[in-house]
């Protein structure tokens, strides 16, 4: 990624992030760029030509608009650059939610999903049986043409 | 280079040609099987990292055009509304498959004899029937026997568990009057033969780290590489060599990692390389007595294609469903709408599937198979708070009906890495197709607010684009040689120490999950092999 003469880019790059995944300060969860997701963004952009391009061109058009990144600016980014912009946004989820802290966030596990997965208890048999009760008392509901013959 | 000639040749060592070997195995014949792909080693499954999300956006992808992986060969889906996917290694797309396990059901091997479209099978459900047991016994299948919706059969595991989410999904069902059942799974509920049982990781597509999920680079290949059956990985067939004189298979021309082109000569040739690798396959290996492909007196080969068109419908609940924790896709299964109601506008039908929700990264960027992110901004956050963890969806999973437009040709352009030429899928929905989607989704929403939703979410009018999994029809069975590619027992009608066992002998598609039925069919090929094993050639 290429600097921009008015803007210093990675403030730049972090404010739209921080636009595009906002902060939820009540329960203690970071905006994306605050998080740091423009280090995963700019990594990404390293081996992707057309993600850096996307970059540099959504930050050089971002610092040519007046009253800095607002919401309302970045609206004005994706309706001008929709293309950059949809590969800015798609790298920006992934940087995001690729972080163990961000999905505990969202009620999923941090941890590797192996070996550790996830407790889930099996249905109890009764409740099978209740919940199946009403199915099974309404007989079969298929069709056999050949009437169970091989 | 020429190598040993071997007995019999298998081309995939996916679904079917895994069961196929292990049908074959005691007839002690030499059975050499060739890979395109290699073992996935332990240390690759992707669930055993923290950022295990990203591996589905790149190396673990569903769609081998994005995964570019050496053993992938590019697809070009530009003139499809839906693109196939798959993968390509040992265990073929039971690596990544979410081991939904349904069975076909009578009806749909007679479609034509009762609704009129489509055409009959060959083959019927009860001619399978023993099939399916032996190979829910080999794969470790899981489930609860008793379901009104089907003959009668007991999977060997008990169900998995349901889970808050299907428990939920199951009282809105029963306050409609309406059929379901726990799902079928090849998913392990219980430990079994060194196998243990699921963790409930929720990452089915991610290859499964636990061994759990029925993919046959767990199940079958370990048996039959102890059992002295020959994989040959990293070798990928170019084409089916056939004799002039006598019109039979004399074995193939394969790529091996070494850069070489290999000849391996053997006496029984059998494609398992699914609905699009088969008659990709078959078209590549053009010759004098064959110059439209392999097998194709007939035309049929790459015609028909069927896909299960699919769309989801999400409700939002009052309390967190956790539907990240358990196998991805399998819970619960309705199937009343799946048989032809006259008083519907289509025929045929199709079946509610209660997917579990995904995970974070997975769903902001659109949900598994889309790729539509969600909003950005103020809504994202109210969404990944609010929405995201009180969500249940059930997927409308419809029947496909066979049209000779949608098919697999060769693309003009586009090869793999060894310069064959790939395959182009030009597909388009059917109307009958439309409709059922469209009733689909209206049950679907009356189901979830009857289960205590307390709102449906909007949803785009697209059906799912890497939705492509299920590949059938394009190499049909048939009696009439000059209507199908194969007859009744997965012999070509052309070439006749040629068979073919994967998806792609399907007539009809059902409304279900077809790998459970492709292993079956498979397992009953090696038994009609066997069976007529002294006049095989006949």
């Amino acid at each position: 990624m290429s600097a921009h003469k008015t803007i210093n880019p990675q403030l730049a790059l972090d404010a739209i992030l921080d636009v595009l995944i906002p902060a939820n300060r009540d329960r203690d969860i970071p905006a994306a760029g605050e998080l740091g997701v423009a280090a995963f963004v700019t990594e990404a952009a390293a081996r992707n030509p057309a993600l850096n391009s996307a970059l540099v061109t959504l930050i050089a058009r971002a610092g040519e608009l007046a009253g800095g990144i607002t919401p309302h600016t970045v609206r004005q980014l994706e309706s001008e650059l929709p293309e950059a912009f949809s590969l800015l946004l798609t790298e920006t989820y992934k940087g995001y939610y690729s972080r163990p802290d961000m999905r505990a966030k969202v009620g999923v596990g941090s941890h590797p999903v192996h070996p550790a997965g996830y407790e889930v208890a099996s249905d109890p048999p009764a409740l099978l049986n209740e919940l199946t009760a009403p199915v099974r008392a309404r007989g079969p509901v298929f069709r056999d043409p050949t009437g169970g013959q091989a | 280079m020429k190598l040993e000639p071997v007995d019999v040749l298998i081309i995939g060592a996916g679904a079917s040609g895994a069961a196929i070997a292990w049908s074959l195995l005691e007839t002690r014949m030499r059975i050499l099987c060739l890979e395109q792909g290699d073992h996935l080693l332990d240390k690759d499954f992707p669930s055993r990292r923290e950022d295990y999300e990203l591996a589905r956006y790149a190396e673990f992808s569903c769609d081998p055009n994005v995964r570019g992986l050496p053993q992938d060969y590019p697809i070009n889906a530009e003139d499809s509304c839906i693109t196939p996917v798959n993968w390509n290694g040992v265990g073929g797309s039971t690596i990544n498959f979410l081991g939904h396990w349904p069975r076909m059901r009578p009806s749909d091997f007679r479609t034509r004899s009762l609704d009129g479209v489509g055409e009959d099978w060959p083959v019927d459900y009860h001619d399978l029937a023993r099939f399916y047991d032996m190979n829910d016994r080999n794969t470790g299948v899981s489930g609860l026997g008793g379901n009104p919706a089907y003959p009668d059969y007991t999977p060997p595991h008990p169900p998995i568990p349901m889970g808050k989410l299907g428990q939920t999904l199951a009282r809105g069902f029963n306050e409609k009057g309406w059929h379901w059942w726990p799902s079928d799974v090849a998913i392990l509920s219980e430990n079994d033969d060194g196998r243990q049982k699921c963790v409930n990781a929720g990452t089915c597509d991610l290859g499964c780290a636990a061994g759990a999920k029925g993919g046959t680079n767990f199940t079958y290949w370990p048996m039959l590489e102890n059992a002295g059956v020959e994989l040959r990985t990293k070798a990928r067939v170019r084409e089916i060599l056939v004799d002039e004189a006598s019109g039979f298979a004399t074995g193939v021309l394969y790529h091996a990692a070494d850069g070489q082109v290999y000849e391996q000569k053997a006496e029984l040739v059998i494609v398992a390389c699914n609905g699009v690798g088969t008659p990709r396959l078959l078209l590549n290996s053009k010759s004098k007595l064959f110059p439209e492909g392999l097998a194709n007196r007939s035309g049929k080969v790459g015609k028909n294609l069927m896909f299960h068109p699919l769309t989801g419908v999400a409700g939002v609940f009052d309390e967190p469903m956790k539907g990240h924790e358990g196998p991805m896709a399998c819970s619960i299964l309705s199937q009343e709408f799946y048989e032809s109601d006259p008083d519907r506008e289509f025929v045929r039908g199709y079946g509610l599937h209660s997917g579990r929700s995904t995970t974070p990264m997975t769903y902001a960027l659109g949900g598994y198979g889309i790729d539509n992110p969600i909003p950005w901004g103020a809504e994202h956050r109210e969404i990944m708070d609010n929405v995201y963890p009180y969500l249940a969806g059930l997927t409308v999973v419809t029947e496909d009906l066979p049209e000779e437009h949608n098919c697999v040709t060769l693309d003009p352009d586009l090869t793999d890495s060894d310069g064959i030429p790939a395959p182009k899928i030009t597909y388009r929905l059917g109307e009958n197709t439309q409709a059922m989607l469209k009733h689909g989704e209206a049950r679907a929403q009356e189901v979830l607010l009857a289960a205590g939703a307390r709102r449906i979410l909007p949803k785009g009018d697209k059906v799912w684009w890497r939705a492509g999994w299920h590949q059938m029809g394009t190499c049909r069975m048939g009696n009439d040689p000059g209507a199908s590619v194969v007859n009744g027992w997965g012999r070509s009608h052309d070439v006749k120490n040629l068979f073919i066992v994967d998806g792609s002998i399907f007539v009809t598609a059902g409304a279900v999950n077809p790998t459970s039925t492709i292993q079956a069919l498979a397992l009953f090929i090696g038994d009609r092999i066997k069976t007529n094993i002294a006049t095989l050639f006949d």
